[in-house]
């Protein structure tokens, strides 16, 4: 019953943080220099009659309340408008741009999951020893790459050099869209990783210096029953509570690899749609954004009680 | 060894002339920099013909098409594709003449009307034959203000275009003019199924509608954001151009690195337009060879502003003396091309009088650099001081170069100059939008024409043109160009054009720079394709076979 109450809670702060997002992303485009009929135009010579056309066709020509209202509608009917630079629906224009973003946020997130979670572990359970110095170093300088950077020296290296990966595109079918995905998934996985190793060391380290984990390995229970079942759970809560911005983070971050490796994601049309004023695109990426952002913390939230063991106190999850 | 078997009629060649004179001037040692050798190039007419058919090619473009739609088609990037699956009526070859495409004939009964014969047996890629009626109702699209179509100004005197016999369209204009049938061979002169149109509506020419064309490639997959792919059509109708491969795949890649890398490796066959900063370490390369070939386009920086210091025509010669151009044209485009002092090339003298080319390219003034006669001139403009604006755009090497080189000519003559640096997409809004230009005084462009006749460049500096950004007005070449406009005949024409050369050389509206040829780079599997910038209208692809 309480968890039912603190669900319907939840999703009414949910839909205002969404509310609220969809003002600001539809707005602030009116913060921008510039007006996208002409861009739409590009330099050309266009009949007075076209413009006024363009305008009315795409409803330019209404005040922005207006547009906004017509927007938001369309919004809450699954139909967010038509791209400028595309003369498509943004819905079609995204939908074929969705699924290769998120093959690469899932390659991207299984990655950092793995290499974060063990060279956190690592590091935590060889504290003030050599593995840990060499973790934390090596944390320290994959940190300070951008992905830019590190998508130009794989691509240097794996591509041009060993010729072992493709450098651009994201290949046809499941298998071949792995494999071209290889190379852009690390890319946006270093930075990511080094997040979750820190984070995850921190909150083990915490844990291990805990009076009941002493208590356990001084009652003679295996190390590695001790790590597992005390340590490594009670240290998920916090990894758990970074997820939400990971979420968010590599969706924005994938724009830099994927206009690097030259992936057709809604990360690189996300920039190329700002740049050309392509309003109506940019709108729909930032709030698709916002949401899964949004969501994934709301998700957690809700799972807050059976993970975390400060609030779970005797909740046994198995 | 052209296959071109058609010979243009009524139109005189000259672009091979003019060819083979580039090629020639290129051996004459740099004027301004005794001590640099110019980098050794050369132009090439076309690529030896292939030894057979191959199944399949790529070619790398620096952008995605925003759209396949012929009213939209006028960049590089969208024309390049749609060349080789949409046709138009007439055909503009890599040597810059126009002969017959769709139409077998346009002829001109009275100087305010031209009448198309429409070719017999054409079908389009879903076999539907070609009529008059799908010429009639590809070529009103241009009129319709709900199509916003780019290529209106060469429709905007256009009054009626109607179907007059079981194969004959007749297009009536408001004036007399000759522009109009040479945009023909353009994108202004495709012609799509009216059925396809009809049935498409809004998403003709996007990823989800496509083209039903009678090119010899068609659409086959758009995998937007990535790739294009075309697929020989079968049927098509001119076996000189039937395609020599069964598939071509375009791959977008928007980063130079990406795309001279994929070329490097053999992953990517070709591209249009190399990066100059990698044509030593592509030409001669394992994976293939650079090649050049004709160009229209002039490198220039427009004026946009005449109430500035540069409405004084002192200021303007000044700045371009003090431009070192053959130094900008080495670390800009690699140091392949030729400085110019007028805002055309020969290659679109099509059937010129060669007397008036000889005018048109000789008898203007030269601006040789010159810091001390330049300093000379604004001090005698009294301007010494003033601020002038540059804006530019990561665009291209060549961008960076030319903005900061026309800076510090600018501050070593006394004026200062300020270089705002903006987005590649506001970059392209200062070519249609006057509130963008507000405030600036000089941005880069490297303008090309898209029909074979000087005019097409001139026509647009006339007083309250769309594109005479900097308003710079003068009757003396408006009655010149307007003179030159209603003539038929391209030789009598080019006289008078040639006068109007000569007094935008003198007035300097644009400050024209240089010209490259048009670059290509093309891997050792393949063969067959003329490096000539009349790849935005002709089809290219179809040339292309295994070495």
């Amino acid at each position: 019953m309480i968890a039912v109450r603190r669900v319907a809670g939840k999703l009414g702060g949910l839909l205002l943080t969404l509310c609220l997002a969809s003002l600001l992303v539809f707005f602030s485009r009116f913060l921008v220099p510039g007006d996208p009929v002409n861009f739409l135009l590009r330099g050309r010579k266009p009949s007075p009659e076209a413009i006024a056309e363009v305008k009315e066709m795409y409803g330019l020509d209404l005040p922005p309340w207006q547009q906004y209202l017509n927007w938001l509608s369309g919004v809450l009917h699954g139909d967010f408008g038509r791209s400028l630079q595309y003369r498509q629906d943004v819905s079609t224009v995204i939908g074929e741009r969705l699924p290769v973003t998120l093959m690469l946020v899932v390659m991207a997130g299984l990655a950092i999951a793995v290499a974060g979670l063990a060279f956190g572990a690592i590091a935590a359970l060889y504290r003030g020893r050599a593995g840990d110095r060499i973790v934390l170093i090596a944390l320290t300088i994959l940190g300070a790459i951008p992905s830019f950077v590190g998508s130009i020296v794989l691509i240097a290296v794996f591509s041009v050099q060993l010729g072992w990966f493709p450098s651009f595109g994201s290949g046809e079918g499941v298998l071949d869209t792995v494999y071209h995905l290889v190379l852009p998934a690390t890319a946006l996985a270093i930075v990511f990783t080094v997040l979750v190793a820190k984070v995850t060391r921190s909150a083990m380290v915490e844990q291990l210096d805990r009076e009941h984990v002493e208590v356990a390995t001084s009652r003679g229970l295996r190390r590695g029953t001790v790590v597992r079942r005390h340590v490594f759970r009670n240290a998920l809560w916090p990894i758990l509570t970074v997820s939400g911005i990971l979420v968010a983070g590599l969706l924005v971050a994938s724009s830099i690899v994927e206009s690097a490796f030259g992936i057709a994601g809604i990360g690189s049309l996300l920039v190329q749609s700002v740049d050309r004023l392509d309003f109506p695109v940019v709108q729909a990426i930032v709030l698709l954004i916002v949401t899964a952002f949004v969501l994934v913390n709301a998700v957690i939230d809700v799972l807050e009680p059976w993970i975390d063991p400060r609030t779970a106190a005797g909740a046994g999850a198995r | 060894m052209t296959r071109f078997t058609r010979a243009p009629r009524s139109l005189a060649v000259v672009a091979a002339v003019a060819a083979s004179a580039l090629a020639f001037s290129a051996c004459a040692p740099a004027a301004s920099t005794p001590d640099a050798t110019p980098a050794d190039w050369e132009l090439t007419e076309t690529t030896p013909a292939p030894s057979g058919d191959i199944d399949s090619f790529t070619w790398s473009i620096y952008a995605e098409p925003f759209s396949l739609d012929y009213a939209y088609a006028f960049d590089y990037a969208d024309n390049q594709v749609l060349a080789n699956v949409c046709e138009s009526l007439l055909r503009l070859n890599p040597d810059f003449t126009l002969s017959p495409g769709l139409a077998e004939s346009a002829t001109q009964p009275d100087a305010n009307t031209w009448v198309y014969t429409i070719r017999e047996g054409v079908t389009f890629h879903d076999g539907t034959p070609l009529t008059a009626a799908d010429v009639v109702a590809s070529m009103n699209r241009h009129l319709d203000p709900a199509v916003g179509s780019f290529w209106y100004s060469v429709y905007q005197n256009v009054t009626a275009i109607e179907q007059t016999g079981d194969m004959e369209v007749t297009v009536t204009l408001s004036v007399p003019g000759s522009q109009f049938n040479l945009a023909m061979g353009g994108a202004a002169g495709v012609v799509e199924s009216a059925a396809t149109l009809a049935a498409a509506g809004a998403d003709y020419g996007n990823s989800s509608g496509g083209v039903n064309c009678t090119g010899p490639f068609s659409l086959d997959a758009w995998k937007s954001g990535e790739s294009i792919t075309l697929a020989r059509y079968d049927d098509y109708w001119d076996a000189d151009l039937a395609a020599r491969s069964g598939e071509v795949q375009f791959v977008f890649q928007t980063d130079p690195t990406a795309r001279v890398n994929a070329l490097a490796s053999g992953e990517v066959d070709g591209t249009w337009m190399v990066p100059s900063s990698a044509y030593g370490q592509l030409s001669g390369s394992d994976a293939g060879d650079v090649y050049y070939g004709l160009t229209t386009a002039v490198g220039q920086l427009i004026v946009s502003n005449l109430e500035g210091p540069l409405g004084d025509l002192r200021v303007r010669q000044a700045l371009l003396m003090a431009l070192d151009r053959e130094g900008i044209l080495k670390a800009g485009a690699g140091g392949v091309g030729d400085v110019t002092d007028v805002m055309t090339t020969e290659s679109v003298w099509v059937g010129a009088d060669p007397a008036a080319v000889t005018t048109a390219f000789e008898d203007v003034d030269a601006y040789p650099y010159d810091v001390e006669a330049a300093k000379a001139l604004i001090e005698e403009a009294g301007v010494a001081g003033e601020e002038i604006v540059i804006v530019t755009a990561p665009i291209s090497g060549e961008f960076a170069v030319i903005s900061q080189a026309t800076a510090a000519a600018a501050e070593s003559i006394g004026l200062t100059a300020r270089i705002e640096s903006i987005t590649p997409g506001a970059y392209t809004t200062l070519f249609s939008d006057p509130s963008a230009r507000e405030g600036v005084d000089l941005f880069f462009t490297s303008w090309y024409l898209s029909s074979p006749d000087p005019l097409e460049m001139y026509s647009v500096l006339r007083t309250g043109e769309f594109s005479n950004y900097g308003n710079w007005s003068d009757p003396e070449f408006d009655a010149v160009v307007n003179e030159a406009i209603a003539i038929e005949d391209p030789a009598a024409r080019s006289v008078e054009t040639a006068k109007a050369q000569q007094i935008a050389n003198a007035q300097l509206p644009w400050l024209p720079l240089y010209t490259t040829p048009m670059s290509m780079f093309m891997s050792d599997r393949i063969t067959g394709v003329s490096p000539s910038i009349a790849f935005m209208y002709f089809p290219w692809a179809a040339t292309i076979g295994a070495k």
